[in-house]
């Protein structure tokens, strides 16, 4: 398959990378020399240097046989536009990321896909269900379900009365008597470990379990964590992803906006009916308080600035919030502020990345998704009839040692195999894979 | 990180076992002309196919668990040097265990100079060798004209990632382009071509009158840009115009950039014509052929104590081919160009150091970069009248960032660095002239072949001393690896964190 991504940003650059496998040629198209020579180096792709607005750049790019188009730049726009002539010029299938399109209805969509743009990925929008997700759970780091909730992935960090604590994943097997869960990684300092029965399960580690749904509550029991009802919630930066979030908590929850530019407050107080907006610099701690942060069962802070986001998570933290989400776009800083303790994160370029590549593999994979600050991706497949994998039993696999099939759905069943396990023809089977090894892993599955 | 080791050579090791690999696979292909011609050399090619090939698996099982490591930049420049070192080792077993070159100075020289495509040889007796160590010694050519690297890429499934970085490090030339988004793909693409080229010069020469075995060998020596021959006389051997013409085209294609080759073979002929590397070199040829001619004849026409005498259209001829075999770096003989007078000498002289165009397999500073600093110095005059102006220079129609030219100017001045260090060491050796010394350098760095006075195309390097062997090997493997590659392990950046 011959893929063309504009604009070697973190979307781009993590598709790019989960994209690079023998089967596909991806030419990534991005103005900024430097940034190009640094992606060819770390990527297998073919660089071209220019504006992808550009018809002589894009007939470089051979725009005219090439089987996707995802325009990833940081202009709407320029995405829009790219998509539009890709498809004009001869590109079986468009993507285009989108900043202020959102929600559209069926009908305007079509009149996009009429345009030439086929898809269209909304960040914002893909952010605020994420964190949606987070908040509904509330004790855990991540959450990810599959199959409308047969099995669900989830993070949650070890307390100090943890049962597990200070033990290997083999002696808590106890713990575990109809095989219903496992762990699959951990985080621990800056390090993702990929979790076999010799490892050992330490206070503070992030530990991400797969489960069904009956497990759930006896795991975050044996975690030493408790999930609590959040009923205050208060937004930091009133951005479109605050906004967009807001949106959807303000029916179910008390919710409180804070930004400290009036213009943004007054826009968003016409918008939004049900929540309480505040314009004060959610920096200044004091006023904070006064404003009652430590009544808040959640902080969800979503600013520009992935610093302030951290911060206040911590100072939140400080002040008895109990749930912190903080929107963290440097993705050097995501594993640096799980281990100072941030441990819920969002990632508004991972997202969008994880979600454009299901779009891009839908048919290969039923759903995939990203763990925070783990460099790994979690992908559903449909079990093919004679793929690799229906041939012999887990453990004789020689599965890549950086994945493991994690679940399987059979039917309505819902199971968490191990080595013994074979999976059949029509399951679905959740893998646990490090990025660079997902196209070994989809070998498997053809 | 966690990881605080600057170098893992866990995965340096394995890469090298793989290429050996590769080497033992291709010495075993010798056997067959062995076995044809009953030259007694069999054990001998079996025993050093055989150890190589134990030792590329050993290092492949035993580093096996760095097969997935990922290949930073400091390990791509350490991997590049070591693999063509650790390969010239294992090159020289044939010519020391036949004990058809006993000394293993000599084998060393032999095998450098083969890999590095230089075709500088101490052999004083061709004719009487074995068929199948003359093949072994075309083949060395051959496998490093394209480079060991890029066909272990090709073939092996591993160094996705990484492989960039070894690739950029051993392909010539100062940018690298791909020409398909896959390296593995572009790899074979390239070894594809070269294949094919070779074995459409083959069937020519052998058209043309040449035996099977001398068609193959000098195929496999002029794609590479090598210059290897089955004769002592090299091509003046066969005497035949026919057979120089079919050699001075396939050299020419040879020293042409092979992605430009590619695009001809897709059709897309006016990227060729659209290329300023490929017109300059294309002007440079037929210029010099058209400076030399009347030269070289005027010059043997008035010189009296010259036994042979050239018509017009025989300096055409012999000047057309030494022009194009040397500034392709080839380095073929069809005379003895250093007795067609002072001028011409030390013209070919000056083609030693061009080469010609990167991305080819051809050696020298190649004609891109000279290209480029020419246009450069001139568009200096335009920056000293214009101070103010932004003037970039222009190539392909295309502006070249300072960050190229700073990167050329460096590439430059190393290269004479190295010519005058190697010189001085030369000159320094007992028994070696002047013009040896020189000339002997910068055939070896350019990796051309024939020098000029006792190294001249009539002569062998075998004379020399054996200290000026092991200079002259390591000038060529500097000049194969462009320079950077190997020089950078000798700065004190390399080994250091900051």
């Amino acid at each position: 398959m011959k893929i063309i991504i504009t604009g070697a940003g973190d979307v781009g650059y993590h598709l790019a990378k989960m994209l690079s496998s023998e089967l596909q040629d991806i030419y990534l198209i991005d103005e900024d020399e430097s940034r190009l020579n640094y992606v060819q180096s770390h990527i297998d792709i073919f660089p071209i240097l220019g504006d992808a607005k550009s018809f002589d750049v894009l007939s470089e790019a051979k725009v005219e046989v090439c089987d996707l188009l995802i325009a990833v730049t940081s202009s709407e726009e320029t995405n829009l536009l790219v998509s539009i002539m890709a498809k004009k010029y001869g590109a079986k299938k468009t993507i285009a990321r989108v900043s202020t399109l959102e929600n559209l209805s069926p009908s305007r969509q079509k009149m996009f896909v009429d345009l030439g743009v086929d898809t269209i990925i909304s960040p914002d929008v893909l952010a605020a269900e994420e964190i949606e997700r987070l908040i509904k759970k509330s004790a855990f780091t991540d959450n990810i379900e599959f199959e409308g909730g047969k099995l669900t992935v989830f993070g949650i960090a070890i307390g100090d009365k943890s049962e597990l604590k200070d033990k290997t994943v083999g002696e808590s097997s106890y713990l575990n008597p109809n095989l219903s869960f496992k762990p699959i990684a951990l985080h621990r300092n800056d390090g993702t470990i990929i979790v076999n029965g010799d490892t050992e399960i330490l206070e503070n580690d992030i530990v991400y379990f797969i489960s069904t749904p009956e497990s759930i509550d006896k795991i975050t029991e044996f975690c030493g964590q408790k999930c609590f009802e959040i009923k205050n919630v208060m937004i930091l930066g009133g951005n479109r992803v605050g906004e967009i979030t807001a949106r959807l908590f303000q029916d179910n929850y008390n919710v409180v906006i804070v930004d400290g530019d009036k213009k943004k407050c007054e826009r968003l107080a016409s918008n939004l009916s049900n929540t309480l907006i505040l314009n004060i610099d959610g920096r200044d701690v004091e006023t904070m308080k006064e404003e009652g942060l430590g009544d808040m069962d959640a902080l969800i802070s979503v600013t520009q600035n992935s610093e302030t986001n951290i911060i206040s998570s911590l100072v939140a933290k400080n002040h008895g919030v109990r749930k912190t989400i903080a929107r963290v776009e440097n993705i050097d800083y995501i594993r640096l502020s799980q281990n100072i303790g941030v441990d819920t994160l969002i990632n508004k370029k991972i997202i969008a990345a994880s979600n454009i590549f299901k779009h891009i593999r839908k048919g290969h994979v039923d759903a995939i998704a990203n763990l925070h600050g783990v460099d790994a991706e979690i992908i559903e497949f449909t079990v093919k009839p004679n793929s690799k994998v229906t041939r012999k039993r887990i453990k004789e696999l020689k599965f890549p040692k950086t994945a493991n099939i994690s679940g399987v759905i059979r039917g309505e069943e819902s199971l968490i195999p191990f080595g013994n396990f074979q999976l059949q023809e029509g399951d679905k089977a959740v893998v646990f894979s490090l990025t660079e090894s997902i196209n070994q892993i989809e070998r498997y599955f053809q | 990180m966690s990881n605080k080791k600057l170098i893992n050579y866990g995965v340096i090791g394995y890469v090298i076992g793989s290429l050996l690999l590769i080497n033992g696979f291709l010495m075993a292909l010798p056997l067959g002309f062995s076995i044809y011609h009953e030259d007694g050399m069999t054990s001998s090619f079996l025993i050093s196919s055989g150890i190589t090939l134990f030792v590329g698996l050993c290092l492949r099982f035993f580093l096996r668990k760095f097969k997935e490591a990922e290949i930073k930049r400091r390990e791509g420049f350490l991997i590049v040097t070591v693999s063509w070192v650790s390969m010239t080792l294992f090159g020289t077993l044939p010519y020391v265990i036949s004990e058809s070159i006993p000394n293993f100075s000599n084998a060393f020289f032999e095998t450098m100079s083969g890999f590095s495509t230089t075709g500088a040889s101490i052999l004083n007796n061709i004719e009487e060798m074995p068929h199948s160590i003359l093949f072994w010694r075309s083949m060395t050519q051959w496998i490093g004209g394209m480079g060991i690297i890029v066909l272990t890429i090709a073939v092996l499934p591993l160094l996705g990632i990484g492989g960039m970085e070894l690739f950029v490090n051993e392909a010539p030339g100062p940018t690298k382009d791909k020409i398909h988004p896959r390296i593995k793909e572009t790899a074979k693409r390239l070894w594809i071509i070269y294949l094919f080229l070779t074995l459409s010069e083959m069937i020519v020469l052998m058209f043309c009158g040449m035996s099977f075995f001398d068609a193959i060998n000098h195929a496999l020596t002029t794609t590479s840009t090598g210059g290897f021959s089955t004769k002592q006389t090299s091509i003046a051997h066969f005497n035949s115009p026919l057979i120089e013409a079919v050699i001075v085209i396939f050299m020419f294609i040879a020293g042409t950039n092979f992605t430009l080759i590619y695009f001809g073979f897709k059709g897309k002929i006016n990227k060729l014509w659209r290329n300023d590397e490929f017109k300059w070199y294309l002007f440079a040829v037929i210029g010099f052929i058209l400076l030399l001619t009347p030269a070289v004849y005027f010059d043997i026409t008035n010189t009296t104590n010259t036994t042979n005498s050239f018509s017009l259209l025989e300096s055409f001829r012999y000047v057309s081919f030494q022009v194009v075999s040397i500034i392709t770096t080839t380095g073929y003989a069809s005379g003895i160009f250093t007795d067609w007078g002072v001028f011409a000498t030390f013209i070919f002289f000056l083609l030693l150091f061009t080469g010609a165009s990167a991305g080819s397999t051809s050696g020298g500073m190649k004609i891109v970069r000279i290209v480029i600093l020419i246009k450069n110095g001139f568009l200096e005059f335009k920056r000293r009248i214009h101070p103010n102006a932004i003037v970039p220079v222009h190539l392909n129609g295309k502006a070249i960032g300072n960050k190229i030219i700073y990167n050329l100017l460096a590439f430059v001045f190393l290269y004479l660095l190295m010519f005058v260090t190697g010189s001085i060491i030369m000159a320094a050796l007992p028994g070696v002239d002047l013009l040896t010394a020189i000339s002997a350098v910068a055939t070896s760095l350019g990796n051309v072949g024939p020098g000029i006075s006792t190294v001249d195309p009539s002569q062998s390097f075998e004379h020399l001393p054996d200290t000026g062997k092991w200079v002259l090997s390591f000038l060529m493997l500097f000049g194969r690896l462009e320079l950077f590659t190997v020089a950078v392990l000798f700065s004190p950046y390399f080994w250091r964190v900051n």
